[in-house]
């Protein structure tokens, strides 16, 4: 593959930025930035949370205008107004959050704006049904029906759709941000397909991940965004994993799962025969103080739902649940609370924080009738425990605890849920996908953190769809498949296989009992 | 940054409020009288009263359409209670604002229980408790009642029309308990993000129920305070009502989306919307032209929190 690239790369490249930079009020965002894209090239672009990337593809497809420096197509200077001026120069963009309307179908979502006409301006109904056919065949989706409603597929379809939709406009470059963050390993493996067929068609990508074994599968070249500034582009032949994260977060990472040994103590949550619809079935486990438990399972196997069930945000139809020896009924996340339970959620931007508020108001929110048992808040002791937590967890905040939470970073984001948490001293956390979207530095800090907390005797349930996480920091996995538990691993048989083969096999319960 | 932005809504809408006031008094000598300032603070107290509590309804993100009904219906009660039922004046009013207050839980309950959108849960009972008022009162008013009754409407203390004072200290503890107090907080967090409040462990059902019947509360205060204001009790006292006070509270820069507002502010614009009423029409202006001037201001005022916001962004 590299031989073949070094040919394609004597091609003019067809995207090229130079010296482009970007500021928001007095915070330089870009520095000085050069980049390139050739036809048939794959280019990873990686970096921390506000290194600048997304700021980066929002000027290469319109959305942000470059304060100073050249953006050329091939070969031409060019300015882009709107989105619709990027579209127009063949430059598409996959956005994280996939922007499609539920309610229409898959060939209207795909033709969205740009629908073919016949005559007097009327909608050709048919010829964007069938191109839009073609435009999944392409991409070798032929399971995917054009009218079906975007509501009723799935998180790798609806990429799917948005790829199509992408290549619609005639695309020659195509920004994929984040594309398999919310993907199972099944749907990225087909997922890199789709990438790589693009590329041999001659589409230019740039690739935005955290993933390196992605990237590693796929870039042809890998450039590393630090603190607005472009630290370096290299052939992917010529990098490896450690020194591209020691590019990143400009320090070398030691170890990048830490879970350090902590004493098992008492079991704090036995849980027995717990239901709640399809995706809760019979679930029965013991958590013990100190321990990590790791539940893996894929997207759709009830993970976030068991979770969802012992916080009492949908509570349990039948089962039981003991916390401390104590059987209880959670019907609340405040009686959840009130019995030491924590529930860092999967979505923190819409379960976790207040955007709007600040960081101070977010991090006393749970605990707040503690931390002002009488009639008026206490502003000075929450401003106390906030400027503490901050130092504590390493939040990075330029305007300390009084900057709203929507405008700081995925990492720092997940730092303030977590600390609100604490802040309720609970025996039980609940960890629900604790690093998606976070960086490799934040990332690393995160798991220290759980590391050291367990080693405090905290229980700590993790959910996360990252196998070398689960297997990394639990001391046993709890695996779950269509609601139920298909398997319960030691730490010391946890292997990336027997996970996989359990996370994909049918419950046996019927067949023991 | 919150207060930031509030008291930037809010130092802006204080400013428009002195030049109008400047304005009015150019435009007629009886304007800004001390005899004519303390009239208009007597005719607001009702929408007051309402207003504010109105605020810490859309603070949470819902609409309280009911308010103007629940006047109606507390007005009529407290006739009926005290002429046909015999009961003392005083308990009588006491009785029908807690009936009031009852309405106002009703609207909490079914909302909050039933999952219906605030909207049409008030809509209904606007029309539920329009329709009790008008059924009991058979179309007759009461009227008659005993003079020291008209205190509370018609009279002053310390030379300050009587509501004027419960309306100033219903605003001080409304500010108080919206800036300062856990049910204020969890107010704008319902407000902001509903999810991640209840995620978080607030009380999300019982604030929300607790501010729905607040407003049926001011409703009935409001209510026995008109009887008094205007002698007389009839069925339709109130009616439309909810949009002066609605009218109000966005003015005074609190987001109809939720997560955002002052009482501070919505008395800033009830002040802005009766010294407008009141001065154009001593000028000479016809209600009409007060009506689309007001409807223009109000425009405006989202427009200005919708610059401020992106600004902001």
């Amino acid at each position: 593959m590299a031989s073949n690239f070094e040919q394609q790369r004597a091609l003019e490249p067809y995207v090229r930025l130079a010296g482009i930079s970007k500021s928001f009020g007095p915070v330089k965002v870009l520095k000085d930035v050069s980049f390139d894209v050739c036809p048939g090239e794959i280019h990873a672009l990686l970096g921390e949370n506000g290194a600048g990337k997304s700021t980066m593809i929002k000027i290469l497809s319109g959305l942000y205008q470059a304060d100073g420096g050249v953006m050329e197509i091939e070969g031409q200077p060019m300015r882009f107004a709107t989105a619709k001026d990027a579209n127009a120069a063949g430059i598409a963009t996959v956005y994280q959050e996939l922007l499609l309307f539920p309610e229409l179908t898959v060939a209207e979502n795909i033709f969205l704006g740009h629908y073919p006409r016949k005559a007097m301006g009327r909608i050709d109904w048919t010829a964007a049904r069938a191109k839009a056919r073609d435009l999944l065949d392409s991409l070798d989706c032929h399971d995917l029906d054009v009218d079906t409603r975007i509501a009723t597929l799935s998180v790798a379809q609806r990429q799917r759709v948005e790829i199509a939709k992408a290549l619609s406009h005639k695309a020659s470059i195509l920004i994929m941000d984040e594309p398999t963050a919310s993907l199972t390993e099944k749907d990225v493996t087909r997922l890199m397909e789709v990438v790589r067929s693009l590329k041999a068609r001659g589409v230019g990508i740039i690739y935005v991940s955290h993933r390196m074994p992605e990237i590693f599968a796929l870039a042809d070249r890998v450039s590393v965004l630090r603190d607005g500034m472009m630290i370096d582009t290299r052939d992917i032949t010529e990098a490896d994993e450690a020194t591209l994260v020691s590019m990143m977060v400009g320090r070398s990472i030691e170890q990048l799962f830490p879970k350090g040994e902590a004493k098992i103590g008492e079991p704090v949550l036995e849980v027995s025969k717990l239901n709640h619809g399809r995706l809760v079935q019979n679930i029965s486990f013991t958590l013990r103080r100190g321990e990590v438990l790791g539940i893996a399972g894929l997207v759709g196997s009830g993970r976030t739902e068991l979770a969802l069930t012992l916080f009492g945000i949908t509570p349990a139809t039948s089962g039981e649940i003991r916390v401390k020896g104590k059987p209880v009924s959670i019907r609340t996340p405040r009686q959840a609370r009130d019995l030491g339970l924590a529930y860092v959620p999967e979505d923190r931007g819409l379960q976790g924080l207040v955007k709007s508020m600040s960081i101070n108001e977010n991090l006393s929110m749970a605990a707040l009738d503690r931390m002002s048992p009488g009639l008026f808040l206490n502003f000075t002791e929450e401003a106390r425990r906030a400027v503490e937590a901050v130092k504590r967890l390493g939040v990075r905040a330029r305007a300390g605890i009084h900057q709203p939470v929507g405008e700081l970073s995925g990492g720092n984001q997940q730092k303030v849920v977590i600390a609100k948490w604490l802040e309720t001293r609970p025996d039980i956390l609940i960890l629900d996908e604790p690093t998606r979207g976070v960086d490799v530095g934040a990332k690393a800090e995160i798991h220290a953190m759980m590391s050291d907390l367990a080693a405090k005797g905290l229980a700590i349930i993790m959910i996360s769809s990252e196998l070398p996480e689960v297997i990394g920091m639990s001391d046993r996995i709890l695996v779950m498949n269509n609601g139920q538990v298909t398997g319960m691993i030691d730490r010391a048989d946890a292997t990336p296989e027997t996970v996989g083969a359990a996370m994909t096999a049918q419950a046996k319960s019927k067949e023991a009992a | 940054m919150s207060l930031r932005t509030l008291l930037r809504h809010e130092t802006i809408l204080a400013l428009v409020a002195v030049v109008l006031l400047v304005a009015l008094a150019f435009q007629s000598s009886q304007f800004f009288t001390g005899a004519n300032l303390l009239n208009q603070g007597r005719l607001m107290t009702e929408v007051g009263l309402v207003a504010i509590i109105m605020t810490f309804v859309i603070i949470t993100g819902g609409i309280d359409l009911s308010v103007g009904s629940i006047l109606g219906l507390t007005a009529i009660l407290t006739g009926v209670f005290w002429q046909n039922l015999g009961l003392p004046l005083m308990a009588a009013a006491g009785l029908a604002i807690a009936v009031g207050t009852f309405c106002g839980f009703v609207n909490g309950f079914v909302i909050t229980r039933f999952g219906v959108p605030p909207l049409i849960a008030t809509l209904a009972t606007l029309a539920l408790y329009r329709g009790l008022a008008e059924g009991i009162s058979q179309a007759r008013s009461v009227r008659g009642y005993p003079d020291w009754f008209y205190v509370l409407g018609q009279g002053n203390i310390l030379g300050v029309p009587t509501q004027l004072w419960i309306l100033i200290a219903f605003a001080i503890l409304a500010s108080i308990l919206l800036a300062a107090t856990r049910i204020g907080r969890s107010i704008y967090a319902i407000g902001a993000n509903e999810v991640a409040a209840f995620f978080s462990g607030l009380p999300v059902n019982r604030t929300k129920i607790a501010v729905y019947t607040a407003s049926g509360f001011a409703a009935a205060l409001a209510g026995v305070i008109f009887v008094s204001r205007v002698s007389t009790t009839r069925s339709d006292m109130g009616t439309g009502l909810e949009l002066d006070a609605i009218t109000a509270v966005v003015l005074g820069g609190t987001s109809i989306y939720g997560g955002r507002g002052s009482v501070i502010g919505t008395l800033i614009g009830l002040v802005v919307i009766q010294s407008l009423k009141n001065g154009l029409s001593l000028a000479g202006i016809k209600a009409e032209g007060t009506a689309v001037l007001i409807g223009l201001m109000l425009i405006g005022a989202i427009l200005m929190t919708t610059v401020l916001n992106k600004r902001r962004a």
